[in-house]
């Protein structure tokens, strides 16, 4: 019987070929997901080590509602140093696998060391009886599809899968980690894109993490109120929120707003709109699947979200799954490519081969800026994510990220925090975004703490970022998907009932910050300082906008004012993700 | 008058206008206007009780609006946008 009582963990030893299970600390108990990982990686990380070596730790942890009855809250947390910032890292992701492990009772795996023959792969088995490393040498070099079709043949039907292409088996430092979706023919079209925590992987020797949940049931919460918590929260969910444009038709339809207030990238973030909105939005997606089918589904089983699109070819058959607006937006917009059916292509590429679909396209946009090829080309840029693959020079540097195109092509405009690419959300409009990008562990990321307010006032700016990161860093924690946007007070009452203890709002909320601090720490000791939290100079001289230019001329008091914890108000406990 | 700003996916009601103006002195009467202009633009908004429905923002002249600034007054002049939350993606 699995429940919030039993845990488990997994620790796998690459350098060893072991792998064994652990009774799950009691210390770690109210952690899961981001917060555990980063609680992981600070006490048994050398957070000076080198990210590709053995001493650094990737970690799976699924969030603590995982595998549970509430609703979509099955996300899996990714985490370990990243070779792409070097500091700490999270990626969140969805599909099956964070469920089914919690379903077993293993609320961690931890993976350590490195095999002593780089050539060799690896698989990890685990069930709910046994947990072993098995060989993988056929698999070496395989794409992400192939691959899963290749592991569906072997393992059962209720199998979930976490897997490398080949961008992380060359350990590129915007390699993803894909997890199968629970439909769809076990697609792996769920990425924890991130960070390069794919390259993490790929150095351990791991192809991929097979999971096979037998006849695991739901973990059973301490207090049987929880079913009807979770009920009373899906209830009112697919009836009220769930019926809006979003999510029903999912990211990919924002395209035009963000366009509309300048956070749509176009041609290496030299301008904020886009003259191709209307031939990139979600929308004409949408409307593909009345005559080629596809449509909206849900990546994780117990999610009512379904924000998850499934897109179709001219021919009616599947080409990719999770088209997201930041794709739309930096693997079309910011490389001036135009149509959604070319950004479907390079999609369905980066999740084959494995890579951040963000990192790239902003990779593909410095490097047609620096004159390496011309903005929009479509196909040339379909090749060049092959020749990732392949491993010609100019696709490592791709895969290694915008950053590493950068300092190839010798190129001024890089824009980049900590080494990470900005997302589509810009931060010269948006600039308590920016305070998160330069304040977040993990560098440029909208997941990290997104504020969607273009008229913020500048005092606004570290308080507004501060509540969001701690909000989210909640949110990843517990397994909740941020398109539930859940607030901190209702997190607070699911784990109450889930594990029969008060849980207050407070705790919750200090739990994200402890998560934010732990991963804070993490990065103090890898040698990051306040040089390290400075927007990419670009952000400050190509101004963008209308009539009013925005630009990114935040001072560095207030970026720093968000690491200093402010009295939490009542918004903090009430406010969903934006 | 004030103009609404309304994205693509809510234009089924406009018959596809993407700015429209309408009378009204609050953000609330505003969209009761536009309801009455053009029936099932309201339900979009607002959720049966009245309140604004969760993945909806609301931006007055460039600036979010407090979910709760729905009775607040408006001017002639102002512009109203209406856009999603989306956080990730």
């Amino acid at each position: 019987m699995s429940g919030p009582v039993l845990n488990k963990l997994i620790r796998v030893d690459m350098s060893t070929e072991t792998a064994r299970v652990e009774e799950f600390p009691e210390a770690w108990r109210l952690l899961g997901g981001r917060a555990l990982s980063a609680r992981i990686l600070l006490e048994e990380c050398d957070a000076q080590c080198d990210p590709l070596e053995a001493e650094n730790i990737f970690v799976l942890a699924p969030g603590l509602l995982a595998g549970s009855s509430a609703p979509t809250s099955g996300r899996l947390s990714v985490g370990g140093k990243s070779p792409l910032t070097g500091g700490i890292k999270e990626a969140n992701v969805g599909g099956e696998a964070g469920q089914d492990l919690m379903k077993l009772g293993y609320r961690v795996v931890i993976v350590t060391g490195k095999p002593s023959d780089p050539e060799r792969r690896y698989g990890l088995d685990i069930s709910a009886d046994s947990v072993s490393l098995v060989p993988a040498d056929e698999h070496k070099g395989k794409w992400n599809y192939p691959l899963i079709e290749a592991l569906t043949q072997v393992y059962s039907k209720k199998a979930s899968f976490i897997s490398i292409g080949p961008a992380g088996e060359m350990q590129l430092a915007g390699a993803s980690v894909a997890c199968s979706d629970h439909s769809q023919n076990r697609h792996p079209a769920r990425h924890a894109g991130r960070g390069g925590l794919g390259a993490v992987m790929g150095s351990k020797g791991l192809k991929y993490v097979a999971i096979e949940p037998g006849s695991a049931a739901s973990r059973k919460p301490a207090d049987k109120q929880f079913f009807q918590l979770s009920k009373k929260y899906t209830r009112e969910f697919v009836a009220g929120p769930g019926q809006e444009p979003f999510p029903k038709w999912g990211t990919s339809v924002i395209c035009e707003e963000a366009n509309s207030i300048y956070t749509f990238p176009y041609k290496n973030r030299v301008e904020g709109r886009s003259p191709d909105v209307e031939t990139l939005d979600g929308m004409r997606i949408v409307e593909s699947f009345e005559t080629r089918g596809g449509g909206m589904h849900n990546c994780l089983t117990g999610c009512i979200v379904k924000c998850s699109n499934i897109v179709h070819d001219a021919n009616g058959e599947y080409k990719t799954s999770g088209l997201e607006f930041e794709t739309l937006t930096m693997l079309g917009s910011n490389c001036a490519i135009a149509n959604w059916e070319d950004v479907a292509d390079l999609d369905r590429l980066c999740d084959d081969i494995g890579l951040d679909t963000i990192e790239t396209g902003a990779a593909v946009a410095v490097y047609m800026d620096a004159g390496g090829m011309e903005f929009g080309d479509a196909e040339g840029t379909k090749q060049l994510l092959r020749e990732i693959a392949e491993g010609t020079e100019i696709g490592r540097a791709i895969g290694n990220g915008a950053a590493a195109v950068g300092r190839a092509k010798q190129h001024h405009r890089v824009p980049t925090v900590k080494g990470q690419a900005i997302p589509a959300w810009d931060p010269r409009p948006l600039k308590a975004a920016g305070v998160t990008y330069c304040t977040s562990a993990m560098g440029a990321d909208h997941t990290a703490g997104l504020i969607v307010d273009p008229g913020q006032a500048p005092e606004e700016f570290a308080q507004a970022s501060q509540e969001s990161q701690i909000l989210n860093a909640a949110v990843d924690a517990s397994g909740f998907c941020q398109f539930l946007m859940p607030n901190i007070e209702e997190i607070g009452e699911f784990y109450s009932s889930f594990l029969g203890e008060e849980v207050t709002r407070e705790a919750i909320a200090d739990m994200g910050w402890q998560c934010m601090e732990d991963e804070w720490e993490f990065n103090r000791r890898a040698g990051f300082g306040p040089e390290d939290d400075k927007m990419a100079p670009c952000m400050a001289e190509d101004a963008i906008g209308g009539e009013t230019l925005f630009v990114w001329d935040v001072p560095d008091e207030i970026v720093a004012a968000a690491y200093e914890r402010f009295e939490p108000r009542d918004e903090l406990f009430t406010a969903r993700p934006s | 008058m004030p103009v609404l700003e309304v994205p693509s996916r809510y234009r089924v009601p406009t018959r596809g206008q993407a700015r429209v103006e309408v009378a009204g002195n609050t953000i609330r009467g505003c969209i009761v206007e536009m309801e009455n202009r053009f029936p099932g633009f309201q339900e979009l908004i607002l959720d049966g009780r009245g309140n604004q429905r969760r993945f909806v923002r609301l931006f007055l002249n460039g600036e979010a609006l407090e979910r709760d600034a729905l009775d607040s007054a408006i001017e002639q002049g102002d512009t109203v946008t209406i856009m999603a939350s989306a956080a990730g993606g």
